[in-house]
Parts: C-alpha cells; structure tokens; sequence
C-alpha cells in the first residue's frame, strides 16, 4: 500500500532519517516504535508529503507519491501536535476541513455527524474546541482526519499527553478504525500500545529501521530468553534466563525453600534494549 | 476553488470571534474617522443648519427678511457681501446653503396683494439635500412673519393696498365691474386696517389659532417662492473635515485587515494547523489564495462601511466621483491584500517577525495620512510618504471624494496600489515556498 525506499532527511548537521526503506501492507496496522527523536515524525512527514526527502522515494500503490495534491486525498492524518482552531466549535473544525478535502454538502453533513459519533463528540459538538479537556481534542484531532473517509490513516502519537480513560478509547477506536480495513501507520514510543494494536512494528532509532516484524517474531528474534526471577528467605533476588520458564521453575522449588517467583518474558522493551543498548523511555 | 472559499469563510469567522481584531479592523477606524473628523472642526456637534445670507435687494423689507434669518435660532448665519463670495462658503463646506435675497425683494414684500412674489434663491451643498428641505420650510416660516409684520403697520399695510389698487386699475384684463367692486374692497380693508388697528395688534397674540381656522384656504400657497440649486463640485479642496478623516479612517481599518491576517499563516503554523493544510489536497498557492481573500472581502467590508457611515447624517460626507471611489476602494483591497501576503509569508511566528510586521505597517499607515492627513504634511514629508502604500490609498480615495480627479489622473494612484497587490502575493508565495520544509 505504502512504500518507502531508502528515505534520508537531514536538518543541517543532524540526520533525522537515514536510509529507511519500508512497505505497509494494505489493511495491516503497522507501528513505527521508537523513542523521542528516533525520527518518527519525520518519516510520518516525508510519507505524508510534508517533508521533502533528501533522497530516496514515497510511493503510495498505484496512486502515486504524496507531493501530488490528488494522492493526499487518500491519506488522513492526525499530527502530533494538536492541529485545531480553538475558536472555532468541534462541529465547524469537521466541516472546515471536509471542505478543504472537497467534501459537497450533503457528505459533509452526514460525515460530520458520523464522526463526532465515532470519536464520541456528538453532545460537544457546538461548544468551542478552546473549552475542550485535552482528550477530547486528541479525539478531535483524530476525527479531522477521518473526515474525508481515507483508506490510510498515519496517526502520529495520538495518545500523547491523554488520561487513561481517553487513551482506552483512542485505541479502541484505532482497533474499529482497523476493522473497517484500513492501514494504519501508528507511531508510537508506547511499546505496550504497539503490542496491542500493530499486526507488524518497525523498531526505529537515531533515524534507522532497526528491525521490522510482527511482535513475535521480534520478541522471538531479538527479545532474548526469557527471565525467571526467584527470591528466597535471607537473600536478594536471583535471576534465571531460560528458554523454558516452566521447567525452570520446578527445579526452583526442588532446590529449596522459596519466598517468591516470577517470570519475565521478553517485550518490545527488550527487544529495543537488544537493539540499542537503551531502554525505550531512556 | 470550494477550498479557496471554505478557507476565507473560516479566517473571516475566525476574525469576527477574535474581539481584539474585530475591534481594530471595525470599531477603531470609525472612532479614528469621527474623532479627528470632530476635533479638524467637522461640527458634528452643532444641530443649526450652517448658512450664509447674501442681501442684494438691499431695501428695508429685504433687511428685515435677512434680520429674521440671523435671528433665527435654528440657524447658525453668516453674512456674505456678494453671491459669488456666499456660494464659495458653501463650496468650501463652511456653509450648507447660500441664501440671495435677490434686487426686488422689496417690491415683491411691497405688492402682496398685487400679486408679488417674494424670491429667495441659492445654492445649496447636494450632500445637505435634506436640509435645503427644512430651510425651505424655514424661510417660509419667516416669510409669514414678514407678512404678519406688513399686516400689523398701519403705513405698509395701507401702501400694500395702495399697490394692489393701482395694479387692478392698471391691469387690462379687469373689467370696469370688477375694478370698481376690487377698489371698494381695498378702500373698505384700508378702513377696517386704520380703525381696528388695536384689534388688529391684539389679534396678532392670536394667530396662530387663525392660521388653523384659515389653514385649508391656505394650503399650498408659499408667501415666499425659494429655489436653490445644488452647486457643482469644485473640487481641489476638501468641503468638511469628514472628507478628510473618513479617509484616514480607513487607512486605519486597512492597516487592522493587513495586521490581523498578516499574522494568521504565522498563526497557522504555530497552532499546528498550516501542516494539516499542507498535507490536504491544497497547494501553498491554494492556501494563500484562501487568506488572500479573506483579507480582501475584509478591507472591501471595512471600506463600504466606513463609507456608508460617512455619508449618513451626521458626517455628510460627500463622495464627489462614486464611481472613482469604488475603483480607488478595490485597488486599496488589492493592494493591501498583497500587503498581507507579503507579510503572512515572511512572518515565522506570531511574536517576532510578526511584530515587526506590525510595526513597519504602523509607520507606513502614520506616513501614509493616517494620523496627519497628507496636504498637512511639510512637502519632503510628502514625498517620503510616496514608500507607502497608504500614501496611494489616500490619494486615490481622496482624489474621488473631494479632490475631482480625472480618470487619467487616477490611473497613478491605482496602477501603483495593483503593483503593491502583484509584488506582494509573488513575495509572499516565494517566501512561503522557501520556509516550507517540503
């Protein structure tokens, strides 16, 4: 659905993006995991057609590259910065930018309710975005770019900033939004919301893919062993790496008396300390 | 195009809602056109009808007439000693109306029941049509009184009935009949007039309730026929101070346009939005094409206003070419839209490039005749005003209001207002394109 092939991008001295080369398959959520500053955004910039690459192309199957007015009508997207007017109500930011995306009346109207249903903003809708919580607005933010009914959304952390409750349902509706078939390119540095809704994630850092999988597989590949953690009466903890934890853990309890026992299993977080020698949030 | 639209709608939606803009793109260019319009002598304060009396019959009933006028305390009255000098008063707007007694006057007053008419002529400033009507109605007023003192003197009332009686005998179309029936009528009021001449002054106490009683017989007639003629545009000096400040006026709702929609793309891009509009299908042009029509709806908006405010009551401010006040307005919108664009696209941020901005579109309004009307300024002062593109606004919008320009002499003003507008939208674009990261 979306190509990237060898992406570069420099800002002066600094390389935000150096020879990243991806594909995102029609229908997939893939998440672009990675910690502030590996480059997400500028990749997200590039795929859009925001940012013109030093080198290296965007292509969008059978539609073409992004710089092309017609071929942005097929993406949606929610920056990550919140990109409203604040003295403008819920309702008219929608119908501002249906029609900027061409939308005629009478879709704009349906399309405009059916959104703010979607995002849960219906009762709001007439208030002022300058009076909304700031999970209300990640939703508004959310729903500009569904407006015009793309079939590929790239949502630039959507739940940044956002109470627990409003993340729930931004997923929530990522998983709908998915449901109905569209890609989605979901960048993150929540490697636990990567794990719940990406059928494939690119680990990037310092402007490199470093890895690109399903969850699995990576964890699988470069998550390492995983970790039985044992505390017994009088001593610290003991750590365990073993490839069975099962197994593992009855020779524990043959040995001796034991206070405690737990598993650690390998995570996105381990696999990007595999990778980098970081951990995610570092 | 629909974008093009939806964007202006919005920026236009956006500067209504955002009182601080409103109020200096709207409200302040009208305090500015009111107040200095006031404090250069507009007389907005003044509710008498401003004129000047010129006396050329000269005669007693004529210096009465005039005196009746001066006393009047509806009107503020001056004297001029010739036609020529009164209608230059109202030429220069010190005066509404120039009123002519004119040579004859006298005879008319004299002759009442002979069939003389009393003539007043004048010249009136067509932007104060509604009070040539109430002047009218006015001398009128004054004519009747004029009358009432002819009835009241004894020795005028006789000589008036001593003129008709000599006009009946000399009229060839009175039979014999007649004349002697109209001789015996006059000779019989000439005896009730000496006679009941106390009655006649104690009946004056009550004439107003005559006038009731006889107002059917008397409707219509005028004892006083007043003819004014608009005077024509001599237009190389203004004729009210509000010709002046409306203009300023609108400099200053410009210069409110320019400013508030200047820093909107900077606006845009620090609330994020500019990316969004960027990733939709719009090209940049597109995008400046949007806020370069919100401006110019916005500076059409605040001009027809300021104009329609100025020509109702009580600024009457007389536009001399309409037609060339259209043109000039839609140049200035043209102009300052490239204005805008000019410094939406060089405005990296709301604080900084914006402000200074702000700043430089502030001098050029001051130098351009926004604080001191242009023909004030010392004349280096006048040519250094040229920089600005105000300095052209004012020109044109004064060359159409009071200064009677040609179209040729038109052109300057306007071709140069066009050429702000053309250089600043292919700056702005430029610039927008290089700050772009794309």
């Amino acid at each position: 659905m979306l190509r990237l092939t060898q992406l570069r991008k420099s800002f002066g001295a600094l390389t935000a993006v150096d020879s990243l080369s991806l594909e995102v398959r029609r229908g997939e959520v893939f998440g672009l995991l990675g910690p502030n500053g590996a480059g997400k955004s500028t990749t997200i910039g590039m795929a859009v057609g925001l940012i013109a690459p030093d080198s290296g192309t965007v292509e969008l199957e059978g539609v073409g590259a992004p710089t092309d007015a017609a071929v942005r009508k097929h993406l949606g997207v929610a920056p990550q910065s919140l990109a409203l007017y604040d003295d403008l109500s819920g309702e008219e930011n929608l119908k501002f930018f249906g029609r900027v995306y061409g939308l005629a009346s009478t879709v704009l109207r349906d399309r405009t309710s059916a959104v703010l249903e979607m995002v849960g903003l219906s009762p709001r809708r007439k208030d002022r975005v300058g009076g909304y919580s700031g999970g209300m607005k990640r939703r508004l933010n959310l729903a500009v770019a569904l407006m015009h009914d793309p079939p590929m959304l790239l949502l630039d952390e959507p739940t940044a900033g956002v109470d627990p409750q409003s993340r729930n349902n931004i997923l929530d509706l990522v998983r709908q939004l998915a449901g109905q078939g569209r890609t989605i390119i979901y960048t993150t540095h929540y490697m636990e919301e990567a794990s719940r809704l990406c059928d494939r994630v690119g680990i990037i850092d310092r402007g490199r893919l470093l890895a690109m999988g399903t969850v699995s597989e990576l964890v699988a590949s470069h998550g390492g062993k995983s970790v039985v953690a044992v505390t017994r009466e009088g001593q610290g903890e003991e750590r365990i790496e073993t490839d069975d934890p099962v197994r593992e853990i009855a020779h524990v309890f043959a040995a001796g008396t034991v206070q405690g026992v737990r598993i650690d299993r390998p995570d996105l977080e381990s696999v990007f300390l595999s990778l980098t020698g970081r951990r995610l949030r570092d | 195009m629909g974008a093009i639209f939806a964007l202006a709608i919005k920026d236009l939606r956006q500067l209504v809602r955002d009182k601080s803009s409103a109020f200096f793109t709207f409200v302040f260019p009208l305090l500015v056109a009111v107040f200095f319009g006031v404090i250069f002598g507009g007389g907005g304060g003044s509710s008498k009808i401003n004129v000047v009396v010129v006396n050329e019959d000269g005669g007693e009933a004529a210096a009465s007439f005039a005196e009746d006028i001066a006393g009047d305390s509806s009107l503020d009255v001056t004297a001029a000693p010739s036609r020529s000098e009164g209608e230059n008063l109202v030429r220069l707007g010190k005066a509404s109306a120039c009123i002519v007694i004119p040579k004859g006057f006298g005879a008319a007053a004299g002759n009442m029941f002979g069939g003389g008419t009393m003539k007043v002529e004048g010249v009136i400033d067509p932007s104060r049509k509604a009070e040539g009507g109430l002047l009218t109605g006015k001398l009128n007023e004054l004519a009747f009184r004029q009358m009432s003192k002819t009835f009241s003197d004894v020795t005028k009332m006789d000589k008036a009935l001593e003129n008709a009686k000599q006009s009946i005998v000399a009229s060839p179309d009175v039979n014999d009949s007649d004349r002697m029936l109209f001789s015996l009528m006059f000779d019989a009021i000439g005896k009730v007039n000496r006679t009941t001449r106390q009655k006649a002054q104690n009946a004056a106490a009550t004439d107003g309730a005559t006038k009731e009683e006889n107002k059917s017989a008397l409707a219509g007639w005028q004892p006083v026929r007043v003819s004014f003629q608009e005077l024509p545009a001599q237009d190389n000096k203004p004729r009210s101070s509000f010709q002046i400040s409306f203009t300023q006026g609108i400099i200053w709702g410009l210069m409110g346009c320019v400013t508030a929609f200047g820093v909107s793309l900077a606006s845009e891009r620090t609330r994020g939005t500019l990316m969004r509009l960027t990733v939709s299908p719009m090209s940049r042009g597109q995008i400046l094409a949007g806020k370069a029509l919100a401006c110019f709806v916005a500076c059409l908006l605040v001009q027809a206003m300021l104009v329609v405010f100025g020509v109702l009551p009580p600024f009457n401010v007389r536009i001399g070419q309409p037609l060339l006040m259209a043109v000039a307005c839609v140049a200035s919108a043209i102009g300052f839209t490239g204005i805008m664009m000019l410094m939406a696209g060089m405005s990296r941020s709301e604080g900084g490039g914006a402000g200074m901005g702000r700043a430089l579109i502030l001098v050029l309004a001051m130098i351009g005749g926004g604080t001191v009307p242009m023909f004030f300024m010392p004349p280096f002062m006048q040519t250094v005003s040229k920089v600005s593109p105000f300095s052209w606004a004012t020109t044109a919008m004064e060359g159409a209001i009071w200064r009677g320009y040609t179209i040729e002499q038109m052109l300057l003003p306007v071709g140069v207002l066009l050429g702000f507008g053309a250089a600043g939208f292919v700056i702005g674009v430029v610039s927008l394109r290089w700050s772009s990261d794309r």
